[in-house]
């Protein structure tokens, strides 16, 4: 088990050190000056000024260090947790923008992510091979999952929001208000909260409840189920080991899906301005803020390593075979 | 595992519940009436501000509040200069003069010598009263070379307090026109605070919690809004009669466009100065949402949209391909097909509506142009541009292709949109266009370098005077990055120098400018350095369910210029919200 | 979530004509290719019937759908109906090019881990894992923004490479129970080269399993390419369907009420990778026996 876990350590560290060159080398290569681009928004025109704003900025920036050094500065800094400094709100640091903007983010993904998994699952558990569910789900479940996340989203805001008027179709609370912990508010906030959630547990369902539907039916064809049947054992029971076994398959599903999950709650939350990262690499794309959307982009490699981590870690607890030291190969 | 399902639908059921419970639209604001605060006190609830008291406005930030320096005119938050700092003058457009505002006059005493007296009983929001000595070191500032300025400095010698209240201005040379410009444009700081901050904190500091004159005072910020609370105690309300009745601002940051549309129906938002595509269906549908005229443009314009040629690129280097190039363009088809009449047609001189006094209507009547394929195709076939492999282009004069690449900002859809229309249009009269969409990045980098071959803008705005769209057009010397003016590196030493000649004119002396416009004007439509496409609307779409008396073509309501963007709370936009009424008192 | 996990069996060619029977008899799989035809006939063939290109501006702006614009026309009066085919034809291109590309990568390091094993495998199998667990979106959106994508081809391209690992994870495990049947072996034995195996004896022995592959990575291009598109990293040239959503957002096609702006390309989307999708489970049915309806 060790060896397991240590394996994939190594494989998280490696993608990680791949994200950060990636990061650091691909803006390196962009057309385009950042300094030029905050000395145009300055609206300068003397030339002692602009060249005293150009040092100002390129010292800050660390553009003017050879390229080796500007590699290991980056390390450095991002070890003690900065990211530079936001060019979209300059002077704040990136950190601190990405931090005003992760409880939203995991606020709607975790839920979503986590709902729509057990509710997918069992879903699909208990249509598979039930004439008439089967037929309903199967469908329903390839069309959510089929759509563009944005598309529901626009369609939800639209027939929720702007028709029905039920729910506010942007930004994450009631512009009357501040963030505090009173009952108004935290209401104002779920109220926000709801279109975005739902389109991405929506869609996100339809793809668990196929995935389980077809494992079920692959369990219950399986020697062991006609062996257990041809035993004359309940119906309830060979479906509780399908089961339990179906889940395997889904957990590594799960880790599989997360980048595809993460891309929806970006998509889903442009369509609301919802406050979270999604919004924020929008405003940095049209900003061509590079250190905010580096910052992002590196969050979201972190959030998504730790996640699979954990469901490396679900995967042993629920799986005796790899507590006995499978090495993991094909996990 | 299953043991967290269960634990978590019942969860989710909840969220719906209270979701339900209160999804009688926005929040019920009105519950938080306690919050009617008293006078001068701290003691509003700022978690939850009443809705009729409140003012909701957007369009002016496109980021989070960076900060509230007012010396950052380009990226402080909405409102620092105009609600918390103030000028000398505002300037009324209208009637095209300044208006008195913590100066209580100003005059030349002599040709080089400018005074200016204050008015008495101003205080700064710490209650310090303002004194000369603010107003020196508020100009003395632009000493630092990186203070936005610090060009006053090449032709303004000293700045002397005479006693508390009267400043004087000691000139090498007069610049009537743009010394008008700076009363209105620059914010007074106080002294008192301000003293001993370094060039650094001056250029870059955050200056949280700001002190001005203003009749708001800073209340609290978040990433996506800024607060202002109205201050009891302001001058204004005895010097100037003018009581604002809003008790909050909320400006809100633009997330986008459609969202500030959205706010808007929603009834969350009062103004919204975003550009909104279909504003025109808005006020023509029952939504009750209405803007400056009730029929096309909609808005009152606020700046020209140039088409900049290259200077010192073939073609473009030809003043008879510049002017082929102008008569290509239909800019009906994008005022209509575009904005859907959002915009209007700019002049040939490109000179705003307001500033039609100074445009020579026997100069444009001769040397104007306007949309003519065939004067287009003549144009060049009389330089001797021809169409030589029958492709239906014409090729440069020594035989070779021409192809020029137009370049607006990716993502900026309305101009991406237009420079379709322009590069069909140009292509009709044989002028191969393409269009392309570098990053803004990219492209404010080879605007500033001169590699571009033809680029849309638009940044300079209505002011008191032609002088600002002029400078914009012939500013000399080209230097090795052109930031702000001249991007097409035109080069013209008289032009230029009648330019200059208009700067020192005197602001009220409208014959003697008229004069040296006429010649501008000349110039610039014989040699077309740039070309008016359109002119961009001062976008303001008001809502009239919380706040009342908005500024209209309508008899009996207000005429100043309804706008919360940086620089034009000065030049009408205080003025509108000084003026508004509640619905509901 | 993929059927994918799960190992087949091996089919001999007599099972091949079974196949076809069970193949015309597949619900799934004919609704599924039936649509399909019908979405890529329109891609083809609509751009041709109809005469306008989908830039023009050929009517009324905001005009709702009616006999002269199927699909009504959006706030410049350009006809959606029009931008519609030009965008299908260019959201097919970007599925198959993507999606292509993508199984292309997947079968060749699937093969080459999966059958060579050893030190190949533990270098491709890490190369694949660490692509595997970086967001492809939060890289597509580093790429797009600072290289600035503005074709249909390279943004298939970035799709491409970048989507193909847990293809590759997948043909690999299928290689490895391959490796080592008897086939393989003879064929081994006889001194055929590896490339020659892979190419003569494993590939056909799981040529379903590949094409079912091909058919998920296709669906997943399409997908990716549209929120790209939405978020403004999409072509600056041409219409896909992405575009059109993103459009009709960007113009407030939702609070202006304009529902046949974005109505349509999201329908276009959904109803192709659907396709797709149900057509897989189809061919999965028709290849695996088990699974058939009982």
């Amino acid at each position: 088990m060790r060896q397991y876990f240590g394996r994939k350590l190594l494989v998280y560290g490696l993608t990680f050190f791949v994200a950060v060159t990636i990061n650091w080398m691909i803006p390196r290569f962009m057309p385009g000056d950042p300094v030029a681009s905050m000395l145009a928004r300055a609206r300068v025109s003397q030339p002692e000024a602009v060249e005293a704003m150009r040092l100002y900025y390129t010292n800050l920036f660390g553009f003017d260090q050879p390229v080796w050094k500007q590699y290991l500065n980056f390390w450095a800094a991002l070890l003690q947790g900065d990211f530079g400094i936001s060019v979209w709100v300059f002077p704040t640091p990136v950190s601190t923008v990405i931090m005003g903007a992760v409880p939203y983010t995991l606020g709607l993904m975790i839920p979503a992510v986590l709902l729509s998994y057990f509710v997918g699952n069992r879903l699909g558990a208990f249509a598979a091979r039930r004439k008439v569910l089967d037929n309903t789900v199967l469908p329903v479940g390839y069309v959510l999952t089929a759509m563009p996340y944005m598309w529901l989203a626009v369609i939800l805001a639209w027939g929720l929001g702007v028709v029905a008027g039920l729910f506010p179709v942007a930004g994450g609370y009631s512009f009357a208000m501040r963030p505090n912990w009173s009952p108004q508010f935290v209401g104002d906030l779920l109220l926000h909260w709801f279109l975005p959630f739902s389109s991405l547990f929506l869609v996100a369902l339809g793809g668990w409840a196929i995935g389980m539907r077809n494992m079920i039916i692959y369990e219950l064809e399986s020697d062991y189920s006609n062996y257990l049947a041809a035993l004359g054992a309940p119906q309830r029971l060979i479906r509780r080991y399908a089961f339990r076994n179906a889940i395997l398959p889904q957990i590594t599903g799960l880790a599989l899906q997360l980048g595809v999950l993460v891309a929806g709650a970006l998509v889903t939350e442009i369509v609301f301005s919802y406050p979270g990262l999604g919004s924020l690499i929008l405003k940095a794309i049209q900003n061509q803020d590079l250190f905010l959307l580096q910052g992002t982009f590196l969050f979201i490699v972190l959030g998504v390593l730790i996640a699979n981590f954990v469901i490396d870690v679900v995967y042993v607890v629920v799986d005796p075979r790899t507590r006995t030291g499978m090495a993991g190969a094909s996990a | 595992m299953r043991n967290r399902a269960r634990f978590l639908v019942p969860l989710l059921a909840a969220g719906m519940v209270a979701a339900g419970c209160t999804s009688g639209g926005p929040a019920p604001a009105g519950q938080g009436a306690t919050a009617s605060a008293p006078a001068g006190g701290q003691a509003a609830d700022p978690n939850s501000l009443p809705r009729n008291e409140t003012l909701y406005t957007s369009g002016t930030q496109w980021g989070p509040p960076a900060n509230f320096n007012p010396i950052r005119e380009w990226d402080s938050a909405t409102g620092t200069k105009g609600l918390a700092y103030e000028t000398l003058f505002h300037y009324d457009p209208n009637a095209a003069k300044l208006v008195p505002w913590l100066a209580e006059s100003g005059t030349w005493v002599d040709d080089k010598t400018y005074e200016v007296r204050l008015r008495q009983g101003v205080t700064w929001s710490d209650k310090q009263p303002l004194t000369a000595k603010d107003v020196v070191y508020t100009f003395e500032l632009g000493k630092m070379k990186t203070i936005p300025y610090a060009n006053l400095w090449d032709w303004l010698t000293s700045v002397e307090a005479v006693d508390d209240r009267t400043v004087k201005f000691s000139f090498s040379k007069a610049n009537y026109q743009q010394w008008d410009f700076n009363l209105y444009s620059r914010s007074i700081v106080p002294q008192h605070i301000w003293n001993g901050r370094s060039e650094e904190d001056v250029l870059n500091g955050v200056n949280e919690n700001p002190v001005g004159t203003g009749s708001y005072t800073y209340m609290s910020h978040d990433q996506d809004r800024v607060v202002w609370k109205k201050r009891d105690d302001w001058w204004g309300k005895a010097a100037l009669n003018m009581d604002p009745k809003p008790r909050y601002i909320v400006d809100i940051v633009n997330s986008s466009n459609e969202v500030a549309m959205g706010l808007l129906l929603q009834k969350g938002l009062d103004m919204s100065n975003n550009f909104l595509p279909g504003a025109a269906n808005l006020v023509k549908g029952n939504f009750g949402i209405s803007t400056y005229y009730p029929e096309p443009p909609y808005m009152l314009s606020a700046n020209t949209a140039w088409l900049v040629p290259n200077t010192t690129k073939k073609p473009m280097d030809d003043a008879e391909f510049r002017k082929a190039l102008a008569y290509s363009v239909d800019t009906k088809k994008i005022v209509e097909g575009v904005y859907g009449n959002l915009v209007k047609a700019a002049d040939p001189t490109g000179l705003l509506p307001q500033w039609d006094a100074y445009i020579d209507k026997t100069v444009t009547a001769e040397h104007g142009f306007s949309f003519d394929t065939a004067k287009a195709k003549k144009l060049l076939a009389d330089a001797g541009y021809r169409d030589r492999d029958g492709d239906g282009l014409v090729e440069n004069k020594d035989g070779s292709k021409i192809n020029l690449k137009l370049i607006v900002p990716s993502g900026w859809t309305d101009w991406m949109e237009a420079i379709r229309v322009i590069a069909a249009s140009a292509k009709e009269s044989g002028i191969n266009i393409t269009p392309d969409f570098p990053d803004f990045n990219a492209l404010v980098e080879t605007r500033g370098s001169g590699k571009f071959d033809l680029v849309i803008n638009n940044e300079r705005q209505l002011s008191n005077t032609p002088w600002t769209y002029f400078d914009y057009v012939f500013q000399l010397p080209i230097r090795k990055t052109q930031n702000t003016v001249n991007f097409g590196r035109y080069e013209n030493k008289e032009a230029w120098d009648l330019v200059q000649k208009l700067d020192q004119v005197k602001a009220d002396d409208a014959e003697g400018m008229k004069a040296v416009t006429s010649q501008i004007e000349k110039i610039q439509l014989q040699e077309m350095p740039i070309i008016p496409l359109w002119y961009n609307g001062l976008w303001s779409q008001v809502s009239g369910t919380v706040w009342k008396n908005w500024p209209s073509s309508a008899a009996g309501t207000p005429k100043a210029a309804p706008a919360m963007w940086r620089n034009w709370l000065e030049l009408g936009g205080f003025e509108t919200v000084a003026q508004l009424q509640p619905v509901t008192p | 979530m993929t059927v994918l996990d799960t190992a087949l069996p091996p089919s001999p060619p007599t099972v091949r004509r079974e196949a076809l029977y069970f193949a015309l008899r597949n619900g799934k799989l004919l609704v599924g290719l039936g649509v399909i035809t019908v979405f890529l006939a329109t891609g083809l063939l609509g751009p041709m019937l109809v005469a306008a290109s989908p830039n023009d501006y050929v009517g009324l702006p905001m005009q709702p759908p009616s006999s002269e614009h199927w699909f009504g026309t959006n706030t410049f009066g350009q006809d959606i109906f029009v931008q519609f085919v030009h965008g299908l034809r260019t959201t097919f291109a970007v599925g198959v090019l993507g999606g292509g590309l993508a199984a292309i990568i997947g079968m060749v390091v699937g093969f080459v881990a999966g059958y060579r094993g050893g030190l190949v495998d533990e270098v491709l199998n890490m190369l694949t894992n660490i692509i595997l667990v970086i967001p492809t979106l939060a890289v597509l959106l580093i790429i797009n923004a600072y290289l600035g994508i503005r074709s249909v081809g390279v943004q298939a391209l970035f799709i491409g490479l970048t989507s193909w690992p847990w293809a590759a994870r997948a043909i690999r495990a299928q290689t490895f129970s391959l490796r080592s049947r008897e086939f393989v072996d003879l064929a081994r034995l006889s001194g055929a080269r590896a490339w020659k195996i892979i190419v003569r004896e494993i590939a056909p022995n799981m040529s379903s399993y590949l094409f079912m592959t091909f058919i998920l990575l296709f669906g997943g291009s399409i997908l990716i390419a549209s929120s790209l598109d939405f978020i403004g990293l999409g072509p600056t040239e041409g219409v896909s369907l992405g575009l059109m959503l993103q459009n009709a957002h960007q113009w407030s096609a939702l609070h202006l009420g304009l529902w046949w702006w974005f109505i349509p390309p999201g329908a276009g989307i959904t109803a192709v990778v659907g396709a797709l999708y149900v057509a897989n489970v189809g061919l999965d049915e028709v290849f695996n026996p088990k699974l058939r309806e009982t």
